[in-house]
């Protein structure tokens, strides 16, 4: 129950029974509850509303950021060079989701099926890595990929060649990106495939399906759920994502997130800034709304 | 085990928004944030701090940027604790002072000195109070009354710096000693220009033959396409100048001095690998100075590190630390000697008297450089 909740925060609390609690407890819970929600409202919502009222702000001379009525700053959005740099970003981000789904499923599948009592381990050790940080982790890639790193003087140490550029390329900040990003998608595919029950597999195959038939209209199906939530938390950081791009990336690689960043440093124009932040915001919302309604009519329609 | 007892949605929300409220109108009081204001004319002079100890030393600076000996050692004399914080961009440093937080040193680069200083932020430092003043200030040094500071009221010069081009010997033998080097074909895809607005902008600015400052949307123009023209042998837009050129992506690298030195006397195996120049064309020649915030809550203690930081012996090992030329009289001659075969990465007296500094722009000239910035790097 506790983990289908989980999984589905729209399931509906109501259909439990209703049981008495004595006023005390609840009240105790609700201080309890107060305090991070107040963090949440504190912190979290009130740094937003601040984002939204200076993206109609403008900066003072002397480079200070304030609040105003103008809709200059998204007016200031409708520029070639910024919608290049989307579809860029976009680009790079669909690509990271599906490389992160191509590699995050069988990784998954095989410690789900197959990892026996060593699964717990497996997992961890997918997981520890992340543990370090994003930015530590995108150095150690250029250290390793460097033109004078260690693969490429392996690949100058056995006479395959002259070695092979690999960092400032787009593909190098699409790699980092995968590698940043891939556990959000290891992770729910696990669970759901951990979830699935297995004889489904064997009545599939009960019934004279080939193993990939099988996978496609037994496997895929009932895992639906974990793949395209994790297809969400990979593809929506990877697009606003900035350090790849500035650690792995060449003169053209430059993201929507590094110009977001760019007006809040060299840029001292916080009010075009937050308007880019916010728009980015309402495009990702209503992308996140038509897939999740997208997702959950085809699932409801397989049900 | 079910979930405990169900706080319904709306009574959490509601509890929840009124703390919050109260937080964020007491954050709002508390400090006029995004609220117009424009500064006074001429702010007052916040007065000097006497040097004497008046508690441990919150140290404000970028990472790594000091000998961790040379603190160790003041600790010691003194008594005190240091307690170290890290910003990572001038911007980031401006921000968290604007924010009301309370450090007693900071290490500004020169135009934000110059800012601080019109807003009120930094306070006098009496150069009487500092025994090893004539480090700095003796008769006929620039110091005595540089660009940003007027008589250097209020602040103590740290290091100088200016920005040239590093190159690989052993891959280029083709340089000319201008800023056209960094199109150079010999290196074309091995070429870095600094990921620095200023920087950038400057270099392409003084081949054109305009001021590094420029804002004027016709120069700007012609900043912007000669960037893009550079695209083309560039591998990438970088500001990690010494590893890029260490781990042997960069054969021309537009670097900062103090890096290169870190570069070749440092870091690599064969030094005499890389050379440094500083193109005839004009180098941006930049400083980094000591300051003491108006609301700094051991100002006294600050005056103290200012003055020890000042020591010969001690610059000397900071520098031999950095790597960047500290412009304290008695310990010039061992850096001098640490750059002897790369005098081009060395920055002495005559170069200072340099109209290409970096000065404080306002804020539209600012954005209209970001924004041709932005243009360069998206294209």
């Amino acid at each position: 129950m506790a983990t289908d909740q989980a999984v589905r925060p729209g399931a509906q609390p109501e259909a439990r029974p209703p049981r008495r609690r004595s006023g005390q407890r609840t009240r105790l819970w609700g201080t309890l509850l107060a305090l991070p929600t107040a963090w949440i409202v504190g912190f979290f919502v009130a740094s937003m509303v601040i984002v939204v009222l200076l993206s109609f702000g403008r900066t003072q001379a002397d480079g200070k950021p304030v609040f105003g009525r103008t809709t200059a700053n998204y007016e200031a959005l409708w520029n070639d060079v910024y919608l290049q740099l989307f579809l860029r970003s976009l680009g790079y981000a669909v690509a990271t989701t599906l490389i992160c789904a191509l590699i995050a499923y069988p990784v998954a599948y095989a410690i789900a099926l197959y990892g026996g009592r060593y699964k717990n381990v497996l997992i961890a050790a997918i997981v520890v890595p992340f543990f370090a940080s994003y930015l530590i982790r995108m150095y150690a890639w250029s250290a390793l990929l460097s033109d004078e790193g260690i693969v490429n003087s392996a690949i100058k140490g056995t006479d395959l060649g002259d070695g092979v550029q690999f960092l400032n390329t787009p593909y190098a900040v699409i790699g980092g990106l995968v590698y940043g990003y891939i556990v959000f998608m290891i992770l729910p595919v696990y669970a759901s495939l951990e979830r699935m029950d297995v004889s489904l597999i064997e009545a599939g195959k009960d019934l004279y399906h080939g193993p990939l038939r099988t996978f496609l209209a037994v496997t895929l199906p009932a895992t639906r759920a974990g793949l395209f939530g994790g297809m969400l938390l990979v593809f929506l950081p990877a697009l606003g994502d900035f350090v790849s791009a500035q650690l792995l990336g060449g003169p053209s690689t430059y993201m929507i997130g590094n110009l977001i960043q760019q007006q809040f440093l060299e840029g001292q124009n916080w009010p075009l800034g937050s308007a880019m932040t916010v728009s980015m915001m309402v495009a990702l919302t209503l992308l996140m709304i038509f897939y999740l309604r997208g997702t959950s009519t085809r699932a409801r329609e397989l049900q | 085990m079910s979930p405990p007892a169900p706080v319904s949605r709306r009574s959490l929300l509601r509890g929840g928004l009124a703390l919050g409220a109260t937080a964020g109108l007491a954050r709002a009081a508390s400090g006029c944030a995004y609220l117009p204001s424009e500064t006074p004319a001429r702010v007052k002079l916040p007065k000097s701090a006497k040097a004497k100890v008046d508690g441990d030393l919150v140290y404000f600076n970028w990472a790594d940027y000091l000998d961790p000996s040379v603190i160790k050692g003041f600790q010691r004399e003194y008594g005190v604790k240091v307690i170290q914080s890290n910003f990572d961009s001038m911007e980031g440093m401006y921000a968290k002072l604007q924010a009301g937080n309370q450090y007693d040193i900071i290490f500004p680069i020169a135009k934000w000195v110059q800012k601080l200083r019109a807003e009120g932020k930094v306070r006098a430092i009496d150069h009487d109070e500092l025994t090893n003043a004539d480090q700095v200030f003796y008769s006929g040094s620039y110091y005595n009354d540089p660009w940003y500071d007027d008589k250097s009221a209020v602040s103590v010069p740290f290091t100088v710096y200016k920005t040239g081009i590093g190159w690989r010997t052993d891959k280029v033998d083709s340089m000319t000693g201008s800023w056209n080097d960094l199109w150079n074909p010999q290196a074309a895809k091995r070429i870095f220009t600094l990921d620095d607005q200023d920087e950038a902008i400057a270099m392409a600015a003084l081949l054109l033959g305009y001021d590094v400052n420029t804002a004027k949307a016709k120069e700007l123009e012609e900043v912007k396409k000669l960037l893009v023209s550079q695209k083309k042998y560039l591998r990438a837009y970088s500001s990690d100048d010494v590893n890029n050129m260490a781990r042997g992506d960069a054969w021309i690298h537009h670097m900062w001095s103090g890096d290169f030195v870190y570069l070749r006397q440092g870091l690599v195996d064969k030094p005499e690998n890389y050379d440094f120049e500083a193109p005839t064309e004009g180098t941006p020649i930049n400083s980094d100075a000591y300051a003491i915030p108006t609301n700094a809550q051991h100002p006294g203690t600050a005056m103290l590190f200012i003055d020890y930081l000042l020591r010969p012996e001690i610059a000397k090992k900071n520098m031999a630390y950095l790597y960047y030329p500290f412009p304290v009289k008695d310990a010039a001659p061992s850096f001098a000697e640490l750059v002897k075969d790369v005098p081009a990465a060395n920055v002495d007296l005559a170069d200072l008297e340099n109209p290409d500094v970096f000065r404080l722009l306002g804020a539209d000239e600012v954005q209209r450089r970001a924004a041709t910035w932005t243009e360069v790097k998206a294209s």
